[in-house]
């Protein structure tokens, strides 16, 4: 193998090691830091009482709205 | 932790291992590339950019020339094609197009600022342009593209000319272009039926005479018929304009300048082997 | 203080009220932005237009050095990434961040200082390219004494949005707010290492253009990408009443497109000069990316699913979804144009510039457009004029991008193939791209015809010409209203045959 191989190689297999290592590391991290609890909840707190799930929000001006989802 | 700051130190740790890989790790490993030289005695190669080319360039990077023309060469194993009938794969083409005698490699390039390598190929590559044509065709070329190849895109640079009206003699700088490309600069031109009808009536007899002193063998031109006139145009078309010429201005000097010190891709450097 | 019992209408009226104030404390500053950015989208349409005939038709507007092909073409760059793109990201940056973390804005009046210095270094870019300063450094072709401006503007808004977070009072942080805020984090960060390393303290050689695709792909990657993501990730879920299919899928998302998508760059110099381990990293980098493209893709298709018949009634979701589904594909389009084998073809020709364009109008364009659709009417209290020149927009620029892509994609292969061939003369190529470029052209005026029945909308939205808002679930509350039960009444929106709720 010629150096530029070797240096390719080392290259995909450095940044596989580091990526993966890197997001493994944070993942485990994130885990037992408690970051995933109530994880869900962040989704809802683009909503409130006034705009609720449920109600759409935007429809051609002058028409008919969106039949409310069943 | 706080949200913000896992953010932060995130948003931090990603952007930074990406600055070091692919901004800080090739600067210490490409910054202080010293010139080549075959022997202690020879010129160094490359050369710096000066004066009037370096001119040249600056009229290069401004007319933004590099987002229809390349200047890299890339390797003899790379871009693949078929070759018919055979059928065979085949690499090279930038070489063996004729654009380059071999691949460029970092080295050329340490004294370019900016270094256009480019992206893009409406047009051919320049790496090597400067050993492809003269300067009087780049004249040419960069004032009418078209007055060489119809099928040219290429912009028309008449804006680099200056038409002026001839005291004395014509200057030798003057392009030795007929009146089909000179009268409305940057455009072609030529005159309708009922123009060269006037113009006929008006200079038929001098421009007959010049046509039969100029041709070799003249044959029987007769401008009664239609095909005769038409015959006589497009003599007349190709001479030059008589009391006008088209002179280079500076800048168009320094721009043909530059493209003929292009010359990347044919000294013998040893890392450019394959 | 006696103690009131609220009903449900008195709640909802105090939360409307709440949101509407906090629009109303970004609506200079945001309207500031987004009035600027079309304009610089009108300004674009038109450089765009005088490049794309003239590469099929090269005696249009010939003879004069500020309109040639080369310096129209930077100034188009400048006049739409930088003008349009990133003022209207910046707009949305600060909307959605005061939005999200319901806070309204303070001091909004540093906010014009911030607009109008975007401004400036636009027009410097812009005019100073024309008039024959452009640096011929891809992206980043605005004169040296731009980029002060530039570096100013951006990082007062990041400043403004830093610290809108910091004073949030919603406890959640939604992922919109992660995106915006590395967005604001990563971008002066970029232009500013950028601009020193190749323009202030030069770096030699090929160096320069390493740093230049660095610079040029996390462009799109660390600032417009995330805020056009940050940005559909909340209108959908908005517009549609139903919260994220994933939360989950969306932070594993963020945080690999973070590590990925910044190592993605040198893929546009495969084959060139640079040493062969900086284009592999790259392409690492660039499939790695299938993960958080992946990760959008599903987690916007399953929030969808089941409601696409909504695409019928809501304009801004038509064009917030249009630009989603454009950026899955031109993700996907990308990570394979960094193979090595695919780029040999694709690399020097028009299929490049389809790509980009799938990218910065079929994805942040049309999320931008998006977002206009939503936000201005919440911001102004007026509703769109009409609903035809909003359809006459959509399908002009839909189909106008489409074409766009497909016609240039198919020249690009072609041109990328006979390019490679030796045999195949220069002439060949030249007369075999062209017709394709024409109908560029054609695809060009659509979107440009697109264009200016937005900037018709928005100008008679803005200057108060249109119709208030009077009905329908996304009415604008005036927060100065007091609230008495005669003002609950008739407030249209709280009547219970508007309101749409299914549980």
């Amino acid at each position: 193998m010629d150096p530029v191989d070797v240096a390719v190689l080392l290259t995909v297999f450095g940044s596989v090691l580091t990526f993966g290592g890197a997001a493994v590391w944070a993942l485990n991290w994130a885990v037992q830091n408690g970051q995933f609890e109530n994880f869900q909840r962040g989704a809802l707190s683009i909503f409130d009482v006034d705009e609720p799930v449920g109600q759409a929000t935007d429809y051609f001006p002058g028409e008919a709205p969106p039949p409310a989802a069943s | 932790m706080d949200r913000g700051m896992v953010l932060f130190v995130g948003a931090l740790l990603t952007f930074t291992s990406s600055w070091l890989g692919l901004v800080l790790f090739p600067f210490w490993q490409l910054q202080n590339q010293p010139p080549y030289r075959s022997e202690p005695t020879d010129d160094p190669y490359p050369r710096p950019l000066q004066g009037l080319a370096w001119v040249g360039m600056k009229v290069y990077q401004q007319s933004g020339c590099m987002y229809c023309h390349s200047q890299q060469i890339r390797s003899d194993r790379f871009g693949n094609w078929w070759e018919e009938p055979i059928g065979m794969m085949r690499t090279g083409g930038d070489i063996k197009r004729g654009w380059g005698l071999r691949r460029t490699v970092p080295r050329d390039y340490i004294y370019d600022y900016p270094t256009m390598l480019g992206t893009m190929r409406t047009g051919p590559d320049l790496s090597n342009v400067g050993s492809r044509y003269s300067a009087l065709w780049q004249h040419i070329h960069t004032y009418n593209p078209r007055a060489f190849n119809n099928w040219s895109i290429m912009p028309s640079f008449a804006y680099l000319y200056r038409k002026e009206k001839i005291v004395g003699s014509r200057s030798e700088k003057a392009l030795p272009l007929g009146r089909e490309w000179t009268v409305h600069p940057g455009y072609r031109w030529r005159p309708s039926e009922a123009e060269w009808e006037l113009i006929l009536r008006e200079q038929g007899t001098y421009i007959l005479t010049s046509y039969l002193a100029e041709t070799p063998q003249p044959d029987n031109l007769n401008l009664a018929t239609l095909q005769g006139k038409r015959q006589l145009l497009e003599y007349w078309l190709a001479t030059p304009e008589e009391d006008w010429q088209l002179v280079p201005t500076p800048q168009a000097e320094a721009l043909v300048a530059y493209l003929l010190t292009l010359r990347k891709a044919e000294y013998p450097l040893p890392e450019a082997k394959e | 203080m006696a103690v009131n019992v609220l009903t449900r209408d008195d709640h909802r009226l105090q939360a409307a009220r709440h949101r509407a104030s906090i629009d109303l404390s970004c609506r200079g500053p945001v309207l500031a932005f987004c009035t600027t950015a079309l304009f610089w989208l009108l300004v674009g349409s038109a450089l765009a237009l005088i490049a794309s005939i003239k590469l099929h038709s090269p005696y249009f507007l010939t003879g004069s050095s500020v309109l040639t092909f080369g310096r129209v073409r930077m100034a188009h760059l400048q006049a739409v990434a930088l003008g349009w793109s990133s003022l209207a990201a910046m707009a949305a940056c600060l909307w959605l961040m005061c939005r999200l973390s319901r806070v309204e804005l303070t001091y909004p009046r540093m906010l014009y200082v911030a607009c109008a210095l975007w401004n400036i270094a636009t027009t410097l870019a812009v005019g100073g390219i024309l008039l024959g300063d452009g640096t011929s450094v891809e992206w980043l072709d605005a004169p040296v004494y731009a980029q002060p401006f530039f570096v100013a503007g951006v990082g007062l808004v990041a400043g403004w949005v830093a610290a809108t977070f910091r004073r949030r009072q919603e406890s959640h942080v939604y992922v919109t707010q992660w995106y915006i805020l590395a967005a604001v984090f990563w971008f002066p960060w970029l232009y500013t290492v950028a601009t020193l390393m190749i323009f202030w303290t030069p770096v030699t050689g090929v160096v320069q253009p390493v740093i230049n695709w660095w610079f040029n792909h996390n462009f799109l990657g660390l600032w417009l990408t995330p805020i056009g993501v940050g940005t559909a990730y909340y209108l959908i879920p908005k517009i549609l009443g139903r919260p994220i299919h994933s939360y989950y899928l969306s932070i594993t998302g963020f945080w690999a497109l973070a590590l990925f998508y910044s190592w993605a760059g040198m893929h546009h110099l495969i084959g060139g000069p640079i040493p062969a381990w900086l284009a592999t990293a790259s392409t690492v980098g660039s499939m790695m990316m299938f993960i958080p493209v992946i990760a959008v893709a599903i987690n916007h298709h399953m929030t969808m699913i089941g409601y696409f018949h909504r695409l019928k009634y809501s304009p801004s979701l038509r064009f917030t979804v249009f630009g989603a589904i454009a950026y899955t594909a031109v993700s996907f389009q990308g990570s394979i144009e960094s193979l090595k084998d695919f780029s040999e073809v694709t690399h020097f020709t028009h299929y490049t510039v389809g790509h980009a364009h799938l990218g910065a109008y079929g994805f942040v364009a049309m999320i931008f457009f998006g977002l206009y659709y939503y936000m201005i009417p919440r911001l102004t209290g007026r509703e769109w004029a009409s609903s035809r020149l909003i359809r006459l927009h959509f399908w002009c620029s839909a189909i106008g991008i489409t074409l766009y892509f497909t016609t240039l994609s198919i020249a690009g292969w072609w041109q990328g193939r006979m390019l490679n061939n030796p045999n195949v003369p220069f002439a060949n190529i030249i007369a075999y791209i062209q017709p394709y470029l024409a109908l560029r052209s054609i695809a060009g005026i659509l979107m440009t015809i697109g264009h200016i029945a937005f900037a018709i909308l928005f100008i008679v939205n803005i200057a108060g010409w249109g119709r208030l808002r009077t009905a329908g679930p996304t009415l604008f509350v005036e927060p100065v209203q007091q609230h008495t039960p005669e003002v609950a009444t008739s407030v249209p929106y709280l009547r219970p045959q508007s309101v749409h709720l299914h549980q």
